[in-house]
């Protein structure tokens, strides 16, 4: 036993003069480090828990193998960058105040260039907020955040007035929004982002280039809103769902490109609320798969300008619809002899060039009636529905006039796009021991019946 | 004559038995029901046909389970339902009206009322044979699904599959009970046969069909809307089903929003405990009218 302890003692006696550092596990002074370090140092941390409340004001590096906790003991912003060309990485910071007009954070960075890489940020209230940081990236961070209801929770990432930023390969989980207000030349790429109120936000935000995200169970995925030019690409964007739950909303935006999304599951596909709003600028639909979603794509009434081509439209409950009623007038479901694939097209390819002969045209009774009368969606994908669609084709006495008209459907759906992320789709033990256990109970029944009868 | 006459007295002198002989009846009677049921062609036609559906089903509904497993599994449950209301209602309800009626019809009742049995005996063994063989047909369908369903799209919603199932479960009781509830008012198993299906129907089109077009002409509110719907038992079904897999029922529009905020937590209580009235109630009726009848 003695012998142990001195073993112990000497250990850590070496571990202490070797680091030239105070001991683990006791709370350090990193303030003191910071104010000591000589500008363009770097502070390799050692592991252990370090007070919160650090301002950092001279441009250094201050990083960790992950085993650093910076702990705000729930009061304030853990960490607050107020010189240029600070780098974090591989911190563990925990721990903001709860208070949302104090905007506290786990990282507050005031001045351009910051790189805040692979840290990971818990129970903070903001994530990483960057107030007019240009030119700064925020790379592979795993951020967590407070355990409260949605309108008390902050944004996981937010950028105020930080052009030309970078937002990469960051995890986002349970916060409110990863939001960009007053960002141009954004580029996001590689986030995943989850269970919060909307996955990607941008405000006033022009030119964002947004690829290769996972945007899966937020209230929204991406919402779009009063920006120009900005291109969504090969984006996941599934499980958005709630009473006002969109994949992708775009709202007052001008010049937007959506291509090769996967937006799948949700209770809107795509939700276009006056955009584009300037006069003469188009929109554009390309290569997105539209599949599963309650509506595939909703419009406000008199939106226009939007072109929409070599896009499936796979099995949405309500594939296309006017919020309200209406119909399409003004914008385009095929661009230079391509249209749409979808999957209730009922037409034929005699001359096998892949484009269907015959226009694809939305005109179900049952939709149509839906638009007058919200109140029978709740009969959606019923029998009767269906009854009701077979019949008003069958015998056309009152013939709906088409809400869309796609001249040119493709006969079988482009490619899917390749999804950014493998979820993880794995074979379920827990559902084929219940379904086999199903078979057996079934089984078991009818060899009941042959036993007795071999008895006699 | 003085069989039927002499009915009564015998079955109240029954509970003077030892309370095993009387389960043993209605278990002997469950056994022969369900050796019936097996041996007639239309227990494969339909058990077959509702595995190889739902197992096709759930494999055209999963080719976007690469891409994100959770929501072709709403996809597969979707058209499972779908499948369900249709075909489950239609197995449950032609079995039931056929099973006392043609009995009677055939004078099988008659030869075995003629032994110390008594009508409730009697009646519990048919239900008992025709739920388990109902029962087995629906999970060999259910089975099939779910196999294909976790090799394909994983278990994320395990939870919800097995929900479905014991609704589904639930549903083909009370239909069985619904059919046997006509058998016991008809004389002829064919005009049993012609009812059900009639009732099939109705439950299946045309009481959403009313009510849409009721909806439609009236502008009905949407709280009599929702309760008229839920008061059918394929919707009540559908309804529990759907809010077990997607979570929520404000994705049906109004009607939903309605229903959702006003019943709150009660919500798919309400709609599991229509459903459950479903299963007892036309199955007590049915007894009480077979016990109280004097026709064999």
């Amino acid at each position: 036993m003695t012998t142990r302890i001195v073993a112990v003692a000497l250990l850590a006696w070496g571990l202490v003069t070797a680091a030239a550092s105070p001991a683990a596990h006791e709370p350090q002074d990193l303030q003191t480090l910071i104010d000591d370090a000589a500008p363009g140092a770097v502070l390799d941390l050692a592991a252990g828990t370090y007070r919160g409340g650090i301002t950092i004001d001279k441009p250094i590096t201050v990083r960790s193998d992950g085993a650093a906790i910076i702990d705000g003991g729930g009061d304030d912003t853990v960490i607050t960058i107020e010189a240029p060309d600070v780098t974090l990485e591989g911190l563990v910071v925990r721990g903001s105040g709860d208070t949302l007009d104090r905007e506290d954070s786990g990282i507050y960075v005031k001045a351009p260039r910051a790189r805040i890489v692979d840290n990971r940020l818990d129970d903070v209230l903001f994530g990483i907020f960057l107030h007019q940081a240009p030119d700064s990236v925020v790379e592979g961070n795993i951020i967590g955040a407070k355990d409260v209801f949605v309108a008390r929770r902050g944004d996981g990432i937010r950028l105020w007035e930080s052009h030309r930023s970078v937002v990469a390969n960051n995890v986002v989980d349970g916060g409110r929004d990863a939001v960009f207000w007053f960002c141009d030349d954004l580029e996001i790429r590689g986030n995943r982002i989850s269970n919060g109120r909307y996955g990607l936000h941008f405000m006033y935000s022009d030119r964002a280039l947004v690829e290769a995200n996972a945007l899966v169970d937020n209230s929204v995925g991406s919402f779009l809103m009063y920006s120009k030019d900005l291109v969504l690409r090969r984006n996941l964007i599934s499980g958005n769902n709630g009473p006002s739950g969109y994949g992708v909303g775009l709202k007052d935006m001008d010049g937007a490109l959506l291509e090769d999304n996967l937006l799948v599951g949700n209770r809107v596909g795509v939700f276009l609320d006056n955009s584009p709003q300037t006069v003469g600028i188009e929109q554009w639909f390309r290569g997105n798969l539209f599949a599963y979603n309650q509506i595939g794509a909703l419009f406000l009434p008199s939106v226009e300008h939007n072109v929409f081509w070599e896009n499936s439209f796979v099995d949405n409950t309500v594939q296309v619809t006017v919020q309200g009623g209406g119909r399409f007038s003004g914008n385009e479901w095929s661009k230079d002899g391509i249209g749409n694939h979808w999957s209730d097209y009922a037409g034929y390819d005699a001359d096998g060039d892949g484009i269907g002969d015959v226009p694809y045209r939305l005109d179900d009774l049952y939709d149509h009636l839906l638009d007058r009368n919200p109140e029978i969606m709740l009969f959606s994908e019923t029998p009767a529905a269906r009854a009701l669609d077979l019949a008003a084709r069958a015998f056309p006495v009152i013939k709906p006039r088409p809400k869309v008209e796609d001249p040119a459907p493709l006969i079988s759906p482009p490619a899917p796009p390749e999804p950014p992320f493998d979820l993880g789709v794995r074979p379920s033990a827990a559902l084929l021991v219940g379904s086999l256990t199903m078979e057996a109970f079934a089984a078991t029944i009818v060899l009941s019946t042959r036993r007795r009868r071999s008895l006699g | 004559m003085t069989a039927t006459a002499t009915k009564p007295t015998t079955g109240r002198s029954l509970p003077d038995l030892p309370e095993r002989a009387q389960w043993r009846a209605t278990l002997a009677i469950a056994h022969k029901e369900l050796d019936d049921a097996v041996r007639s062609r239309w227990f494969w036609m339909w058990a077959i046909a509702f595995a190889l559906l739902a197992g096709v089903l759930a494999s055209v509904a999963l080719p976007g389970s690469r891409i994100a497993g959770s929501a072709s599994f709403g996809r597969t449950a979707a058209s499972l339902v779908a499948l369900v209301q249709v075909i489950v209602p239609l197995m449950g309800l032609t079995l039931g009206a056929q099973s006392i009626a043609a009995q009677r019809e055939s004078g099988a009742l008659r030869f075995l009322l003629s032994h110390p049995v008594n009508r409730t005996e009697a009646f519990w063994g048919f239900h008992l044979g025709l739920s388990a063989a109902l029962l087995a047909a629906a999970s060999a369908g259910f089975g099939a699904a779910g196999i294909v369903t976790a090799i394909r799209s994983g278990g994320a919603q395990a939870g919800a599959f097995l929900r479905i199932t014991l609704l589904a479960w639930i549903l083909v009781i009370a239909m069985l009970g619904v059919g046997m509830f006509i058998s016991a008012f008809t004389r002829r198993a064919s005009s049993a046969l012609g009812v059900a299906v009639f009732v099939w129907l109705a439950f299946v089109f045309l009481g959403d069909l009313g009510l849409m077009g009721t909806a439609v002409a009236t502008r009905m509110p949407v709280d009599a809307l929702f309760f008229a719907t839920v008061a059918n038992p394929i919707e009540a079904f559908r309804l529990a089903a759907l809010g077990s897999f997607v979570g929520s029922l404000d994705i049906l529009g109004p009607a939903g929003t309605y229903a959702v905020d006003a019943l709150g937590p009660a919500l798919m209580p309400v709609i599991v405990g229509v459903l459950v009235l479903w299963m007892i109630l036309p199955s007590v009726g049915a007894w009480i009218r077979f016990r109280t009848s004097k026709d064999v």
